[in-house]
């Protein structure tokens, strides 16, 4: 026990730092993810023929490439183009254009599952656009979406690990410069899970209040 | 008569007890003697030797054209399976990221580790190591257009110098060049694209990669002539506690370096860094 507090009074601040970024750039980015997704519906719903099927093509390419390939090519690849972003830009961009399709098509889904008569009620019942939108089509795009959100924002909050390729040290990359400084097998990792589960678990909250909140309005 | 015989049963009975927990307690015993066994045994029984090892460190462990893992710590593997079973072949390799090969050898996936691991205190702590079987040390790698020429050049808030995740190069760029940025990859390959890509001015890697790197493949770098501090030990390592393991891996490792096996050790050196190794001992005049 006292080798283990020993540890702890080395590293825990290294660790409380890590969370920090882990936690911040989670945050951000899903904020973010959510305005572009929301962007992407809305144009995806409004726009034209071909912005609808580019807004598909950009949905496609994103949603079946490893998140790993945008993290390296703008990482990587941006300072040829004499573009030199930090890495914590770099890997939180990656993520929004990312999750932003994911986001995307969530809202998509939420805005599927209304039944098509209740447009032709709001219709029939003289609503303008905005109101029939504001009162009819949003609320419900909201409770449909946001348990798929929350899983999103899980998945969103994990894959900064991937950031440790970039150099960005998160949880993960603490892990791993410490598992290298000790030659510790398991513990580094353990002590990041335990910081990974009780971040999910507040998510989780916040998804249950969310959907509160939305459905009894 | 029959209550004659109900008393010799319950006393059979009472004597039995203590005859079961005393077998138990042996058989207890025994399975824990059996768990303290050692790996060697374990080894010798199994045929094959299973080693952990990294698979992006020239020349020590990589993969070559073919796709082959190669190098000069593989063919230290191979001379102790060789010495263990008189075939190089009888060996199994694991081959991991570089935080990978604590748990391979915690675990017990793995009977030993070998391939660029250096020595390091804080190390020897959860891992035991043989003595030394190659000198090692750390270069820094500079892109040529960079105009870098010494360690005093680098140590400018200007430049961001690419490390790997290990503490010896964490410890050293904050001693050397506390000026300069760091910046920290989980692979070499992170490091040689950051200099390409020109997120980093340097980075530091092993002196045999560098050298080996320089030589080959990176002719856009050049390696600093400063040797940033005294030479380093590269080493076998396993778990510890196992001293009947340790004691065979360490004395491979003696008679690798000094002895009987020294002739297969300038054999493997030759090969792969194109010279000849430190003498066999320091009053004998070099190699061949």
């Amino acid at each position: 026990m006292g080798q283990y507090r020993a540890w702890l009074e080395a590293y825990g601040t290294a660790y409380l730092e890590a969370a920090a970024w882990t936690l911040s750039l989670a945050v951000l980015s899903f904020i973010a993810a959510l305005i572009w997704g929301a962007v992407l519906f809305f144009l995806r719903l409004s726009g034209g023929t071909w912005v609808a099927r580019s807004v598909d093509a950009y949905v496609q390419v994103l949603r079946n490439t490893p998140v790993l390939l945008p993290i390296y090519l703008i990482y990587f690849g941006f300072p040829l183009l004499g573009v030199l972003w930090p890495a914590a830009v770099c890997g939180g961009v990656a993520l929004v254009l990312q999750n932003g399709a994911y986001i995307c098509e969530i809202f998509r889904g939420g805005y599927k599952a209304i039944e098509w008569v209740q447009h032709d009620a709001a219709k029939s019942l003289g609503l303008l656009p905005w109101t029939h939108f504001r009162k009819v089509t949003l609320p419900q795009i909201l409770v449909h979406s946001i348990p798929a959100l929350g899983n999103q924002a899980v998945l969103l909050l994990k894959d900064t690990s991937l950031l440790s390729a970039i150099t960005v040290i998160e949880l993960t990359m603490q892990s791993k410069v410490l598992t290298e400084r000790t030659g510790t097998a398991y513990a580094p990792f353990l002590v990041a899970a335990v910081f990974y589960l009780a971040m999910v678990w507040a998510l989780e909250v916040l998804t249950q209040l969310a959907l509160r909140s939305v459905r009894w309005r | 008569m029959t209550e004659a015989w109900h008393k010799v049963l319950a006393c059979v009975a009472r004597s039995l007890t203590p005859l079961v927990a005393a077998l138990a307690l042996i058989a207890s015993v025994c399975a824990g003697s059996a768990q303290e066994r050692s790996r060697l045994d374990e080894v010798l029984q199994r045929g094959s030797l299973i080693v952990v090892t990294l698979g992006t460190v020239p020349p020590f462990a990589f993969k070559d054209d073919k796709g082959e893992l190669v190098g000069f710590d593989i063919d230290v593997a191979r001379l102790a399976a060789n010495a263990l079973f008189r075939d190089p072949n009888k060996i199994e390799f694991v081959v991991v990221t570089s935080d990978g090969r604590w748990p391979a050898i915690e675990s017990g996936r793995a009977d030993m580790g070998v391939g660029g691991t250096t020595v390091y205190p804080d190390r020897a702590i959860r891992v035991a190591f043989t003595r030394a079987f190659i000198d090692s040390g750390i270069s820094i790698m500079v892109a040529k257009s960079a105009g870098i020429k010494s360690l005093q050049d680098l140590n400018q808030e200007k430049y961001t110098v690419a490390n790997l995740n290990n503490p010896q190069m964490a410890d050293r760029a904050a001693a050397l060049f506390p000026k300069a940025k760091i910046i920290t990859f989980d692979t070499p390959s992170g490091e040689f694209l950051a200099v390409k890509s020109g997120r980093a001015h340097a980075l530091q890697i092993d002196t045999p990669t560098a050298d080996y790197f320089a030589a080959t493949s990176a002719t856009d770098f050049e390696v600093l002539p400063t040797l940033l501090t005294a030479s380093q030990n590269n080493a076998i390592y396993l778990k510890p506690g196992d001293f009947k393991w340790w004691l065979w891996l360490d004395t491979f490792v003696s008679e690798l370096r000094t002895g009987s096996l020294y002739p297969k050790y300038a054999e493997i050196y030759q090969k792969w860094f194109k010279k000849d190794p430190p003498p066999q001992k320091f009053y004998l005049s070099p190699a061949r």
